[in-house]
């Protein structure tokens, strides 16, 4: 037992699918029980925060840590994991990149408190109930913990070893990293692990577009007839195919879906949403400045569409985060 | 004339005989292209249209073939409109240059390059490249078939749109890639009272010496980046740029309709409209970022832009 390697899960501001995905090893997961020590992983285990506190220092050989960085409770966790592990993986777009969460830097902290709490159309907005950080009962006081005014990706608040993207990380791809891991042949600090060659385009068998093949309108998937043969950026579906790395084995592209990007930036790409813009703009077809603002229109949310999984960790919203 | 089937075929008759060629013998040397021509203005004097379709109809096959004026043409066609024959001076230049490349001729201009290693084969240069040049090939590398981008660099005129678009930055040329351009951004700028600018400037929209000349009157903390073509910034740049410290990010191109690469300044304006939308969308739009796009006629125009911003970026800072 003592020899078994000790590995740790958490989910910070995530969905739960990361979960799933390893859930989904199915009976492989009997193999990993067989193989490591499962220290810490509360949306599956028992075990408490005091658990982990009671570990010592680097006692844990792995931590998955997946989900982004919302709350004092998220930023707390992850400092603790850190400091009780030896590797530290952000596990899953929302670690790695902020995932959908991150979208949430787009909003204020006391907009999004307003639209959850009081101006959603099913609550009875008279009543004007608020969360409270601190709050009084007769059997003592409560805390909960602090929503952050900005979602941060897990590199942004504690030191991360490796990265593991997708949203959800496939399940081929956690099995090949845990063999990895179990093997102790993990590539040099710093690495995106649990990912293929370069971009999806380089994988994507799509008919690609053809000299002088531009763009006049720009539509979503479900505006149009979508032709499975042909790359959805010649069809004028923005994709996000060529700044996304390669390795989910593209299961929304067969499902005649465009990339959203959830794999994180591939490699040379400092800003996944400001290089896609710059791909993407370059295709128009016009040079009639009216024209071109109407082109330009049919580009619905922008910063929803270019930054879907990466907002949090965007130049922008650094930019955004200096100015609060 | 020349089709009697004695006459042996001529250069003109060559040159005639390509789609765009055929209008060549309209020409009464009139000059109007050549003070239209920025080439001829920025880059070589002895860049003239006139001399090279004389040369044709006098039958100077190597001489014109050698002549720079066949290679720089990148048919931005300001000269188009202003010829009182209606000549499409672009499309004989461009028959030219065919039959040039035809006998084994190359383009003696700095042109892009594709590294295979990090090429995808996403296709997105073919798209946007105003002249076809890129194109996708297939071959086998390491036993796997795979997809690379080529460029024909006769037709490569070396803009620079496709660098910026290109996702990996496996397409380039000297000097205009991205780790190239971000060289000239300081990594962080300390903050003064005085706003600090970074000023992307298109090769071609600025026509006289005097203009440059403003660009360079100004102290240090007004820097400028020269590319080829405002189609070649990458908002990436923009927000690195910003992510240092510099105050503001103004980018200048050519008025619709007068890009030397035809298509640049449209592009340039769609980046950077949408990225000043983002910048919108995120609660940041203070005017930070601008593009301007200066025409041949507005001389002088660069120093108000690049004023009015300072004075704007000056009010942001009292604000703050």
């Amino acid at each position: 037992m003592a020899d078994k390697p000790k590995i740790a899960f958490y989910w910070a501001a995530s969905c739960g699918g990361c979960e799933i995905t390893i859930t989904e090893l199915g009976m492989r997961l009997i193999d990993l029980g067989e193989a490591v020590d499962i220290v810490f992983w509360p949306c599956a285990m028992d075990f408490k925060y005091d658990d982990v506190r009671a570990l010592d220092d680097k006692e844990i050989d792995i931590c998955f840590f997946n989900g982004a960085i919302r709350n004092e409770e998220n930023e707390e966790i992850a400092h603790l994991l850190r400091k009780k592990s030896k590797v530290m993986v952000a596990f899953g777009a929302c670690a790695h990149v902020g995932g959908i969460p991150g979208l949430a830097n787009l909003a204020d902290t006391e907009d999004i408190i307003q639209r959850v709490y009081v101006t959603t159309p099913s609550l009875d907005e008279t009543r004007g109930t608020l969360p409270q950080i601190n709050h009084e009962v007769p059997e003592g006081s409560i805390h909960i913990p602090e929503m952050y005014d900005h979602v941060k990706t897990l590199a942004q608040v504690t030191e991360v070893d490796y990265f593991m993207p997708g949203c959800p990380p496939v399940v081929e791809q956690v099995w090949t990293v845990l063999q990895i891991v179990l093997a102790g042949q993990l590539p040099e600090v710093g690495s995106t692990i649990g990912v293929d060659g370069k971009t999806n385009c380089d994988v994507c068998p799509r008919q690609k577009g053809r000299s002088g093949l531009r763009i006049k309108e720009f539509k979503r998937p479900h505006e149009v007839e979508l032709d499975p043969e042909v790359c959805f950026l010649a069809q004028g579906i923005i994709c996000c195919g060529p700044v996304t790395r390669a390795g989910c084995g593209l299961p929304c592209l067969s499902g005649n879906m465009p990339c959203r990007g959830c794999y994180g930036p591939s490699e040379g790409v400092i800003d996944q949403g400001a290089k896609l813009l710059s791909a993407v703009a370059a295709l128009i077809d016009t040079d009639d400045p009216a024209e071109l603002q109407k082109i330009m229109d049919t580009i619905v949310d922008p910063v929803g569409t270019f930054y879907r999984f990466s907002l949090a960790d965007s130049i922008l919203s650094e930019l955004k985060h200096k100015k609060a | 004339m020349s089709n009697h089937a004695n006459t042996p075929e001529t250069f003109a008759d060559k040159v005639r005989s390509i789609p765009g060629g055929e209008h060549l013998e309209m020409c009464y040397a009139c000059g109007t292209c050549v003070s239209k021509c920025m080439i001829q203005q920025k880059v070589e004097q002895e860049y003239n249209p006139r001399r090279l379709i004389r040369m044709v109809m006098m039958g100077m096959e190597e001489e014109a073939y050698e002549n720079p004026t066949t290679w720089l043409c990148s048919a931005c066609d300001l000269c188009y409109p202003a010829c009182p024959q209606q000549i499409h001076i672009s499309g004989v230049i461009g028959a030219v240059k065919d039959l040039a490349v035809e006998k084994g001729y190359t383009s003696p201009l700095e042109t892009v390059s594709v590294n295979e290693t990090l090429c995808s084969g996403c296709g997105i240069c073919v798209m946007v490249c105003p002249y076809e040049a890129p194109h996708l090939i297939e071959k086998v590398v390491n036993g796997v078939n795979d997809r690379f981008s080529e460029v024909d660099i006769n037709k490569c005129m070396g803009c620079g749109i496709c660098v910026a678009s290109c996702p990996t930055g496996a397409i380039a040329r000297d000097g205009v890639s991205n780790p190239d351009i971000m060289k000239q951004i300081p990594r962080s700028v300390t903050k003064t009272d005085a706003p600090s600018m970074m000023v992307f400037i298109c090769d071609w929209c600025l026509r006289a010496d005097d203009d440059l000349a403003i660009l360079e009157s100004y102290p240090e903390n007004i820097k400028t980046i020269h590319i080829p073509c405002s189609g070649r910034i990458d908002p990436q740049l923009a927000l690195l740029s910003l992510r240092s410290g510099i105050s503001g990010v103004l980018v200048c191109g050519c008025q619709p309709g007068e890009c030397h690469y035809q298509r640049g300044t449209d592009v340039a304006d769609c980046k950077m409209s949408i990225l000043d939308r983002m910048f919108g969308q995120m609660d940041l739009a203070d005017g930070r970022v601008r593009f301007v796009q200066i025409g041949t006629q507005d001389r002088g125009r660069i120093r108000k832009e690049i004023d009015q911003m300072l004075e704007h970026l000056t009010s942001l800072q009292e604000v703050c």
